[in-house]
């Protein structure tokens, strides 16, 4: 039973880094990074690693796709300006 | 055969992997909502465990998935600038959360312990319905 819980969560952890690999846009891309970060945390806790489970979902679920957010936002917003910039110039 | 973990990879398959699925494909805001319906899963499937494996520390990880789960949910609905709402998540929240505490209760006994799944499972509740009712908010 206990290995039937391991090979799902494998399972997960493969299908959510394989759907992160294929989706190309950052901001859709983050919420399947969050999948990952959670299905990382049931193998985990899967193959009883409680400490290792409690950092990734700490991590994985919040901490890594609020930065990938935050540069996307920040990435976006300084595109914008020089295209003002760009724009006012001539 | 431990019907613990059995629960638990019942779960996993019938609930987190289609969320998986609709999360890899879907428009943005069912992504929202395939993520919000994965933590409260999530946080039942680790309550299952340590059900399972009968460690009781291991529902730990169940109290920080209840208060991040909301949360992150809460910050991915003002990135992408809407708050869908979901009939899914709040009926999965007050149907499959009951479901689980309570045996988990049941099983555990009166105590200090059952005190703290119930906070979980109330936190969960709780999480689910604000990230989930419905109504006009944006960003």
């Amino acid at each position: 039973m206990v290995s039937t819980v391991i090979v799902i969560a494998l399972v997960l952890v493969g299908g959510a880094a394989t759907a992160a690999v294929f989706n190309r846009d950052p901001t859709r891309q983050a919420l399947v990074l969050s999948f990952l970060g959670l299905s990382l945390a049931l193998l985990f806790m899967a193959v009883q690693a409680p400490d290792v489970a409690l950092s990734q979902l700490a991590v994985g679920s919040a901490v890594t796709p609020l930065m990938i957010l935050l540069a996307v936002r920040k990435v976006k917003r300084e595109s914008t300006d020089q295209d003002g910039d760009e724009s006012e110039s001539p | 055969m431990n019907l613990w973990l059995l629960a638990a990879a019942v779960l996993l398959v019938a609930a987190f992997g289609p969320a998986l699925c609709v999360a890899a494909v879907a428009a943005p805001e069912r992504r929202l909502i395939a993520q919000n319906l994965a933590t409260v899963v999530g946080a039942l499937a680790f309550l299952l465990m340590a059900q399972g494996y009968g460690r009781s520390p291991y529902r730990d990880a169940a109290l920080v998935l209840a208060v991040l789960g909301p949360a992150g949910t809460l910050v991915y609905a003002r990135f992408l600038g809407v708050l869908p709402s979901s009939r899914t998540v709040l009926y999965g929240a007050a149907i499959g959360v009951p479901a689980v505490v309570g045996p988990v209760c049941a099983a555990v006994g009166p105590g200090r312990e059952m005190v703290k799944v119930l906070v979980i499972g109330a936190l969960l509740v709780a999480g689910g319905t604000v990230t989930s009712v419905k109504g006009d908010r944006h960003g």
